[in-house]
């Protein structure tokens, strides 16, 4: 049979009217609301308080914690989806890991479920379980703070926690991988653990410590896996319940061969192209008890899934319709989860779903065409669903793939605006060929999350291990060594002022000073994350399902995987390049602006008529990354082989390099928020390019755009890039497809790895920010991921608007007609936090003694003046947890030590927390578990008691310097909030 | 002629013949219709745009101009044009790129490299490169040997050509380096010819004629419709009847669109009298459609 059979492959016939199910799940998703589900967290914080065993070894105290929870994992049945299993007991669930950043949601416990931006529902009950039973217990042992207590350097981990430098991704996640389920499907979990039992026996025979080690892996890896099968087990028995129960016969059906084929899969081998991908579902359930739900990839689907496919059609047993209808439920069922997301985090991550990336197309090992069939269908769902997750990926060999599927991409990418997006094969394979993968395995890889590459299967690469923002170094050469947010703390190495400078080369040098620097200090950082990990998150389960851990008797965490890396993505490149270039352009080669002037306009964000139009100046002539001009494609080629050469000269835990990428999610528009004005123009605030994408407005000519961006693909980008591509929409899509076929070829043949698109103008986008309501299903490219444009936070939106427009028809950028004023940021609610206090406390007041200091807390919240309010502040809480019960059942049994400080020195608080009883002293006190500063008054109003509490925003913003256990900010915050809920109340 | 007069150059053009293309736009027209596309390419020497909502009125052209063609009044730059040589020193200080200097000379070595960047976007889509203008026949030795150096590169080329040149010079210097030739006809009646383009129409239709000759397959004849020019009963009629006698086998019709009107202004040139603001609509365009057997309709 040819991997081609299907007469159409656009598969037209094929539509949601005709297949019933999948609309109405399709629905369904719309409709639900996400809500947090604890199960997880209950369960694995259950057995690591009663059950676990001090003798066991990392790896199976994982399996361990993973089993118990599987094994208890509810059963449900949410829908009419063909597929067995669920994330999370929620129809929309967050999981949460309290072994990462779970407890950041202890402020919000009482109020995530009503927030105004992307509420997460959450029940009383659960949020008492959490309050009281879950988060205190891992108040010292989540991974930051394991991390923190073996640093002794604090540098690194301060410039993370301030989090405009880089974001150490080890502290919330490894994930972003992708499993091979090759064994898993022609051996079933039973033949894994066979095997594993296998090694197991001979280890244990042999002798020495490291064969313990290895025969302890063993034996966790066949636990995890048997928690699996444990889950499955218990989804066959509520499915035989529930169609003992049901009346309609249709349903009882279902459910009858739901539970057979939870009876079967994945225990034992499949059988069919259903009890496959019912399998790959359950083990990416299985591999969320063990690791966070992000960017976890199930891969090149269309080339697992075939041979399964190809089978049971040949055989009769299985329709193209019937085959489409199970991926579209498979699609709709990796979209069934989202990460827990604090309010604060919105901001820097709002409206991303959890990118599992599913890779189809390219070629095969042997590097021939691997189209199939199957490819097509699951084009289709993708066309079809048009939602958020997964993450569909086009892999295309220009030379191997057929016209015909480049277009067929090209037409879904322009029915659904925005997906799959484009992976070019020849670039990619050489890239990881240049990591010391071996071409096959090159040949055979897949995307992770957003855009990173992995040999499906082989490559543990942990890439979103370092988030790095350009534009800090930058700031920094600017100012030697020092940011304009943080003030005169000397950040970095102390280099020379601009004036004093002599040439670009000089400053160069000293930009890559700053630069190496930082990457220095977030490398450390990562290692010590590393070695975390290795204690507390190994990943037998996962280590299972791929190639590599079974061989050597590893831990994927220990290096178990056949390739081993860690990935760095950056922010910000596009601006930082463009800084570079007017620098050299216009203060050296033209002698323009003096440096010393232009550094001065900086500190002044370019303020004043002169201040003006030396912007426009800079922002008209500098040589643009995105433009043929000589001197932005060195420059964007220097920093490219910079980082490639810093990078590739570090080794990481697990024995791997560091490999660059350029993929920013929505960090760009977040850290630029928080950037100052720079060389090119950009004033302070602006929103940062995103990817590897030119500055919007920069790059007026389509084809030099894509020339300059497929320059600098190949080797020196071995974690790929997000480059995002705004296209008009046209009448004649026939003919524009065809084009836009023709043009990602083109730019492919020129070097570019990857390239994805919306479809849109800025006239829809500025409309569907006017009216959301009009556009509820809106999806948007992000930066390697999709989102809804309605979830979005207002920066993201304005820079999914400002992206530049291209239109095919004409090859060139459309004008920009501007962002709408959008006026200051209102307070929520419409009311300063002042306001809301006084209103709260002006009821209490009447059930109050007169003798008491409302009238001097009603004055102070008006002055903010932060010595008087935290005082009040303190006092009421201590004043409360003495006369309210509830109140001090928080702290029954807590013990913690806070101290409070204004940057001035001239406030310092302290609260101790002992027995059940609060003190509050005006005193230094020593092993404080953490100290916190605060600018004034305001920021720390803000920090702790806004109706909107911002611990993360109060950080990035600089407000609040903290150190020490974070933890305790986070109950001390829930405390707070608590008290806030409770005063009209009282 | 070692250098051209290049007013712009129009990358991924799709409208300009096959594929994706590059259109080197030359500057210098023999012709001046009224309706012209591109007014800043008539003249055949180089020009300053002049784009008013720009200007800041900082006023630092005024020193940049050597022939004190400028001046600042009421916050915004004025150009006299009678003084103005289109030398275009005055557009490197400006901040806000409101004035903008139209006409570059280029080398065929620099033209080439240029159009060579795109050379995968040619191979991927079948494209090529377009001279068109202005009228490129104007700097025919310049573009004969930016021609001969583009076949050299194996590239497709074209050329949309207002017909009014020297037909001997024309064959030796490009025909043999064309694979494509747009040539646009306007009006039938040689007077009205002569009274709005500047120019009669003898030697144009002469030229069309002798190149079918030479290049049956290789000719698209084109005839804007323009209301009210071309766009007249009488000269669609005429010219249909005329293209059918000389057996051209390819015919195109432009549909009007304004793009011009708002063009000519930023060079201080008058725009056409009683030209419609609003592009040429669809069911217009089905009535000139019937005059002809079978024509393509291009750029819209």
């Amino acid at each position: 049979m040819a991997r081609i059979t299907l007469p159409d492959i656009a598969l037209r016939e094929h539509t949601l009217e005709s297949l019933p199910r999948l609309r109405e799940l399709r629905e369904l998703s719309f409709a639900r609301r996400p809500a947090i589900c604890i199960e997880r967290a209950r369960h694995v914080t259950r057995y690591l308080k009663d059950v676990d065993q001090a003798t066991d070894t990392p790896e199976v105290r994982q399996a361990k914690k993973v089993r118990y929870f599987l094994e208890r994992k509810s059963a449900c049945f949410h829908d009419r989806n063909l597929l067995a299993g669920s994330t999370t007991s929620k129809e929309l669930g967050a999981p949460l890991f309290p072994e990462y950043f779970a407890l950041t949601l202890w402020p919000e416990l009482l109020t995530v479920s009503e927030r105004k931006k992307n509420p997460q529902k959450l029940s009383l009950e659960d949020a008492r379980e959490l309050n009281f039973d879950i988060f205190p217990f891992w108040m010292e042992r989540n991974v930051l703070e394991q991390a923190r207590k073996r640093i002794s350097d604090p540098t690194g981990l301060n410039l993370f926690e301030s989090l405009v430098f880089f974001i150490a991704g080890k502290a919330g996640c490894i994930s972003h991988c992708v499993p091979s389920y090759v064994a898993m499907l022609e051996k079933g979990l039973d033949g894994i653990i066979a095997e594993a039992a296998g090694h197991e026996k001979e280890c244990r025979q042999a002798a020495g410590d490291e064969e313990r080690r290895k025969a302890d892996f063993y034996q966790a890896m066949g636990i995890a896996l048997e928690g699996v099968k444990a889950y499955a087990a218990n989804l066959a028995a509520e499915a035989e319940r529930l169609a003992a129960r049901a009346g309609d016969p249709t349903r009882k059906n279902e459910l009858a061969e739901l539970a057979a084929v939870c009876r079967r899969v994945p225990a034992q081998p499949a059988r069919t192209f259903r009890e496959a991908i019912n399998a790959i579902w359950l083990c990416q359930v299985g591999i969320h008890a063990e690791n966070i739900n992000m960017a976890m990839s199930p891969g090149r689907l269309d080339q697992l899934l075939y041979p399964y496919y190809r089978r049971d059609i040949e055989a009769g047993q299985l329709t193209v319709a019937a085959a489409l209808e199970l991926v579209g439920c498979l699609w709709l069922k990796l979209a069934d989860n989202v990460a827990m997301v604090p309010e604060a985090s919105e901001e820097l991550f709002g409206g991303a779903g959890t990118v599992p990336a599913i890779t189809l197309g390219g070629v095969d090992t042997q590097g021939e065409d691997a189209v199939n069939d199957l490819t097509y269908v699951m084009l289709r769902a993708t066309e079809l669903l048009q939602i958020r997750d997964p993450n569909v990926n086009a892999r295309y060999h220009y030379e191997k793939n057929p016209p015909a599927y480049s277009q067929r991409v090209a037409e879904v990418i322009i029915n659904t605006r925005a997906v799959p997006a484009f992976f070019n094969d020849a670039v990619n394979i050489d890239a990881l060929v240049g990591q010391g993968e071996a071409l096959e395995h090159a040949r055979d890889y897949a995307v992770i999350g957003c855009v990173e590459l992995a040999s499906n299967g082989r490559d543990y690469p942990a890439s979103s291990s370092i988030i790095l923002n350009l534009v800090a170094p930058l700031e920094m050469a600017l100012h030697g060594g020092r940011r304009l947010i943080s003030g005169d703390h000397q950040i970095g190495p102390r280099t020379p002022e601009p004036a004093q400078l002599k040439s670009f080369e000089q400053f160069w040098e000293v930009f890559k000073t700053q630069l190496d620097w930082l990457i220095g200090q977030a490398i450390d950082l990562n290692e010590h994350f590393g070695a975390v990990h290795q204690e507390m998150m190994p990943s037998p389960l996962l280590s299972a399902l791929f190639e590599g851990p079974m061989q050597k008797g590893a831990d994927l965490i220990r290096g178990g995987a056949r390739y081993n890396s860690s990935g760095a993505t950056h922010i910000g490149f596009a601006d930082v390049v463009d800084s570079l270039n007017a620098i050299e352009q216009l203060v050296w080669t033209e002698g323009k602006f003096s440096f010393a002037g232009l550094r001065e306009a900086l500190d002044n964000d370019f303020a004043g008529d002169a201040g003006e139009k030396m912007r426009l100046f800079l922002k008209n002539h500098t040589p643009r990354y995105g433009t043929e001009h000589p001197v932005a494609r060195k420059n964007a080629k220097n920093l490219i082989r910079h980082l490639f050469e810093v990078y590739q000269g570090h080794t990481n835990y697990r024995g791997g390099r560091y490999r660059p990428a350029y993929w920013t999610m929505t960090n760009h528009a977040g850290l630029g928020a928080l950037a100052g004005a720079m060389p090119h123009g950009r004033k302070s605030g602006e929103l940062l390019a995103s990817g590897i994408t030119p500055v919007s407005g920069a790059a007026p000519e389509l084809t030099a755009c894509l020339n300059a961006v497929a320059d600098l693909g190949g080797r020196e980008v071995p974690g790929c890039w997000a480059f995002n591509m705004k296209y008009t929409p046209e009448a004649d899509q026939e003919a524009m497809r065809d084009r836009f076929a023709q043009t990602v070829a083109a730019y492919f043949r020129a070097g570019g790895q990857q390239v994805q698109f919306n479809l849109m103008t800025y006239a829809m986008l500025l409309d569907a920010k006017a009216h959301p309501d009009k556009y509820p299903e809106l999806m948007v490219r992000v930066s390697g991921y999709s989102a809804y444009f309605k979830d979005l936070n207002e920066m993201m939106r304005n820079e999914l608007i400002s992206r530049s427009q291209y239109t095919l028809s004409t090859g060139a950028a459309v004008p920009f007609p501007g962002l709408p004023a959008d006026g200051k940021k209102a307070e929520p609610g419409g009311q300063t936090i002042g306001d809301w206090l006084r209103k709260a406390l002006s009821r209490l007041l009447l059930f109050t003694p007169a003798n008491r200091p409302w009238r001097d807390f009603d004055k102070c919240l008006k002055s903010e003046v932060a010595e008087e309010f935290l005082q009040l502040l303190l006092r009421l809480m201590e004043l409360t947890f003495a006369v309210n019960p509830a109140f001090r059942k928080n702290i029954e049994g807590f013990a913690g030590r806070y101290l409070f400080k204004s940057a001035d020195g001239e406030v310092t608080m302290a609260a101790i927390f002992k027995d059940g009883t609060m003190e509050v002293r005006e005193a230094l006190i020593d092993n404080a578990d953490i100290t916190v500063t605060f600018r004034n008054g305001r920021t720390l109003l803000n920090l702790i008691l806004s109706p909107r509490q911002d611990i993360l925003g109060s950080m990035l913003r600089q407000d609040v310097k903290t150190e020490g256990n974070l933890n305790y900010l986070y109950r001390f915050g829930a405390m707070a909030k608590q008290l806030q809920l409770m005063m009209p109340r009282i | 002629m070692n250098r051209g007069l290049v007013g712009d150059i129009g990358r991924y053009a799709v409208h300009d013949g096959p594929g994706i293309r590059t259109t080197v736009f030359f500057k210098g027209c023999p012709l001046h219709c009224p309706w012209c596309h591109n007014p800043e390419f008539i003249a055949g020497k180089p020009e300053v745009a002049f784009y008013p909502e720009r200007c800041l009125g900082c006023g630092d052209c005024v020193a940049a101009c050597p022939e004190g063609a400028i001046t600042v009044q009421g916050g915004a730059a004025r150009i006299l044009r009678s003084r103005c040589s289109g030398c275009g020193l005055c557009a490197a200080p400006c901040p806000a790129l409101a004035l903008k200097r139209t006409g570059q000379w280029h080398t065929v070595e620099s033209l080439t490299e240029l159009i060579l960047r795109d050379r995968l976007f040619y191979e991927t889509s079948g494209g090529g490169v377009t001279l068109s203008g202005g009228e490129p026949t104007q700097q025919l030795g310049f573009a004969g040997q930016l021609l001969r150096s583009l076949k050299g590169h194996g590239l497709h080329t074209a050329i949309q050509t207002c017909g009014l040149f020297s037909w001997e010079a024309f064959a030796e210097q490009a025909l043999a380096s064309l694979d494509l030739i747009f040539f646009d006809l306007k009006l039938f009646d040689p007077a009205a010819h002569e009274r709005w383009l500047g120019h009669g129409n003898a030697t144009i239709i002469g030229n069309l004629r002798r190149l079918l000759r030479a290049r049956p397959e290789g000719v698209v004849a084109r005839i804007p419709l323009v209301p009210g020019y071309t766009a007249v009963e009488n000269n669609i009629a005429a010219l249909a009847e005329l293209l059918r006698s000389m057996g051209v086998r390819r015919v195109a019709l432009l549909p009007y669109h304004p793009w011009g009107l708002s063009k000519a202004g930023k060079i201080g040139r008058k725009s056409g009298n009683g030209l419609p603001g609003k592009p040429m609509r669809l069911e217009e365009l089905s009535v000139w459609q019937r005059y002809f057997d079978q024509a393509e309709l291009l750029g819209c």
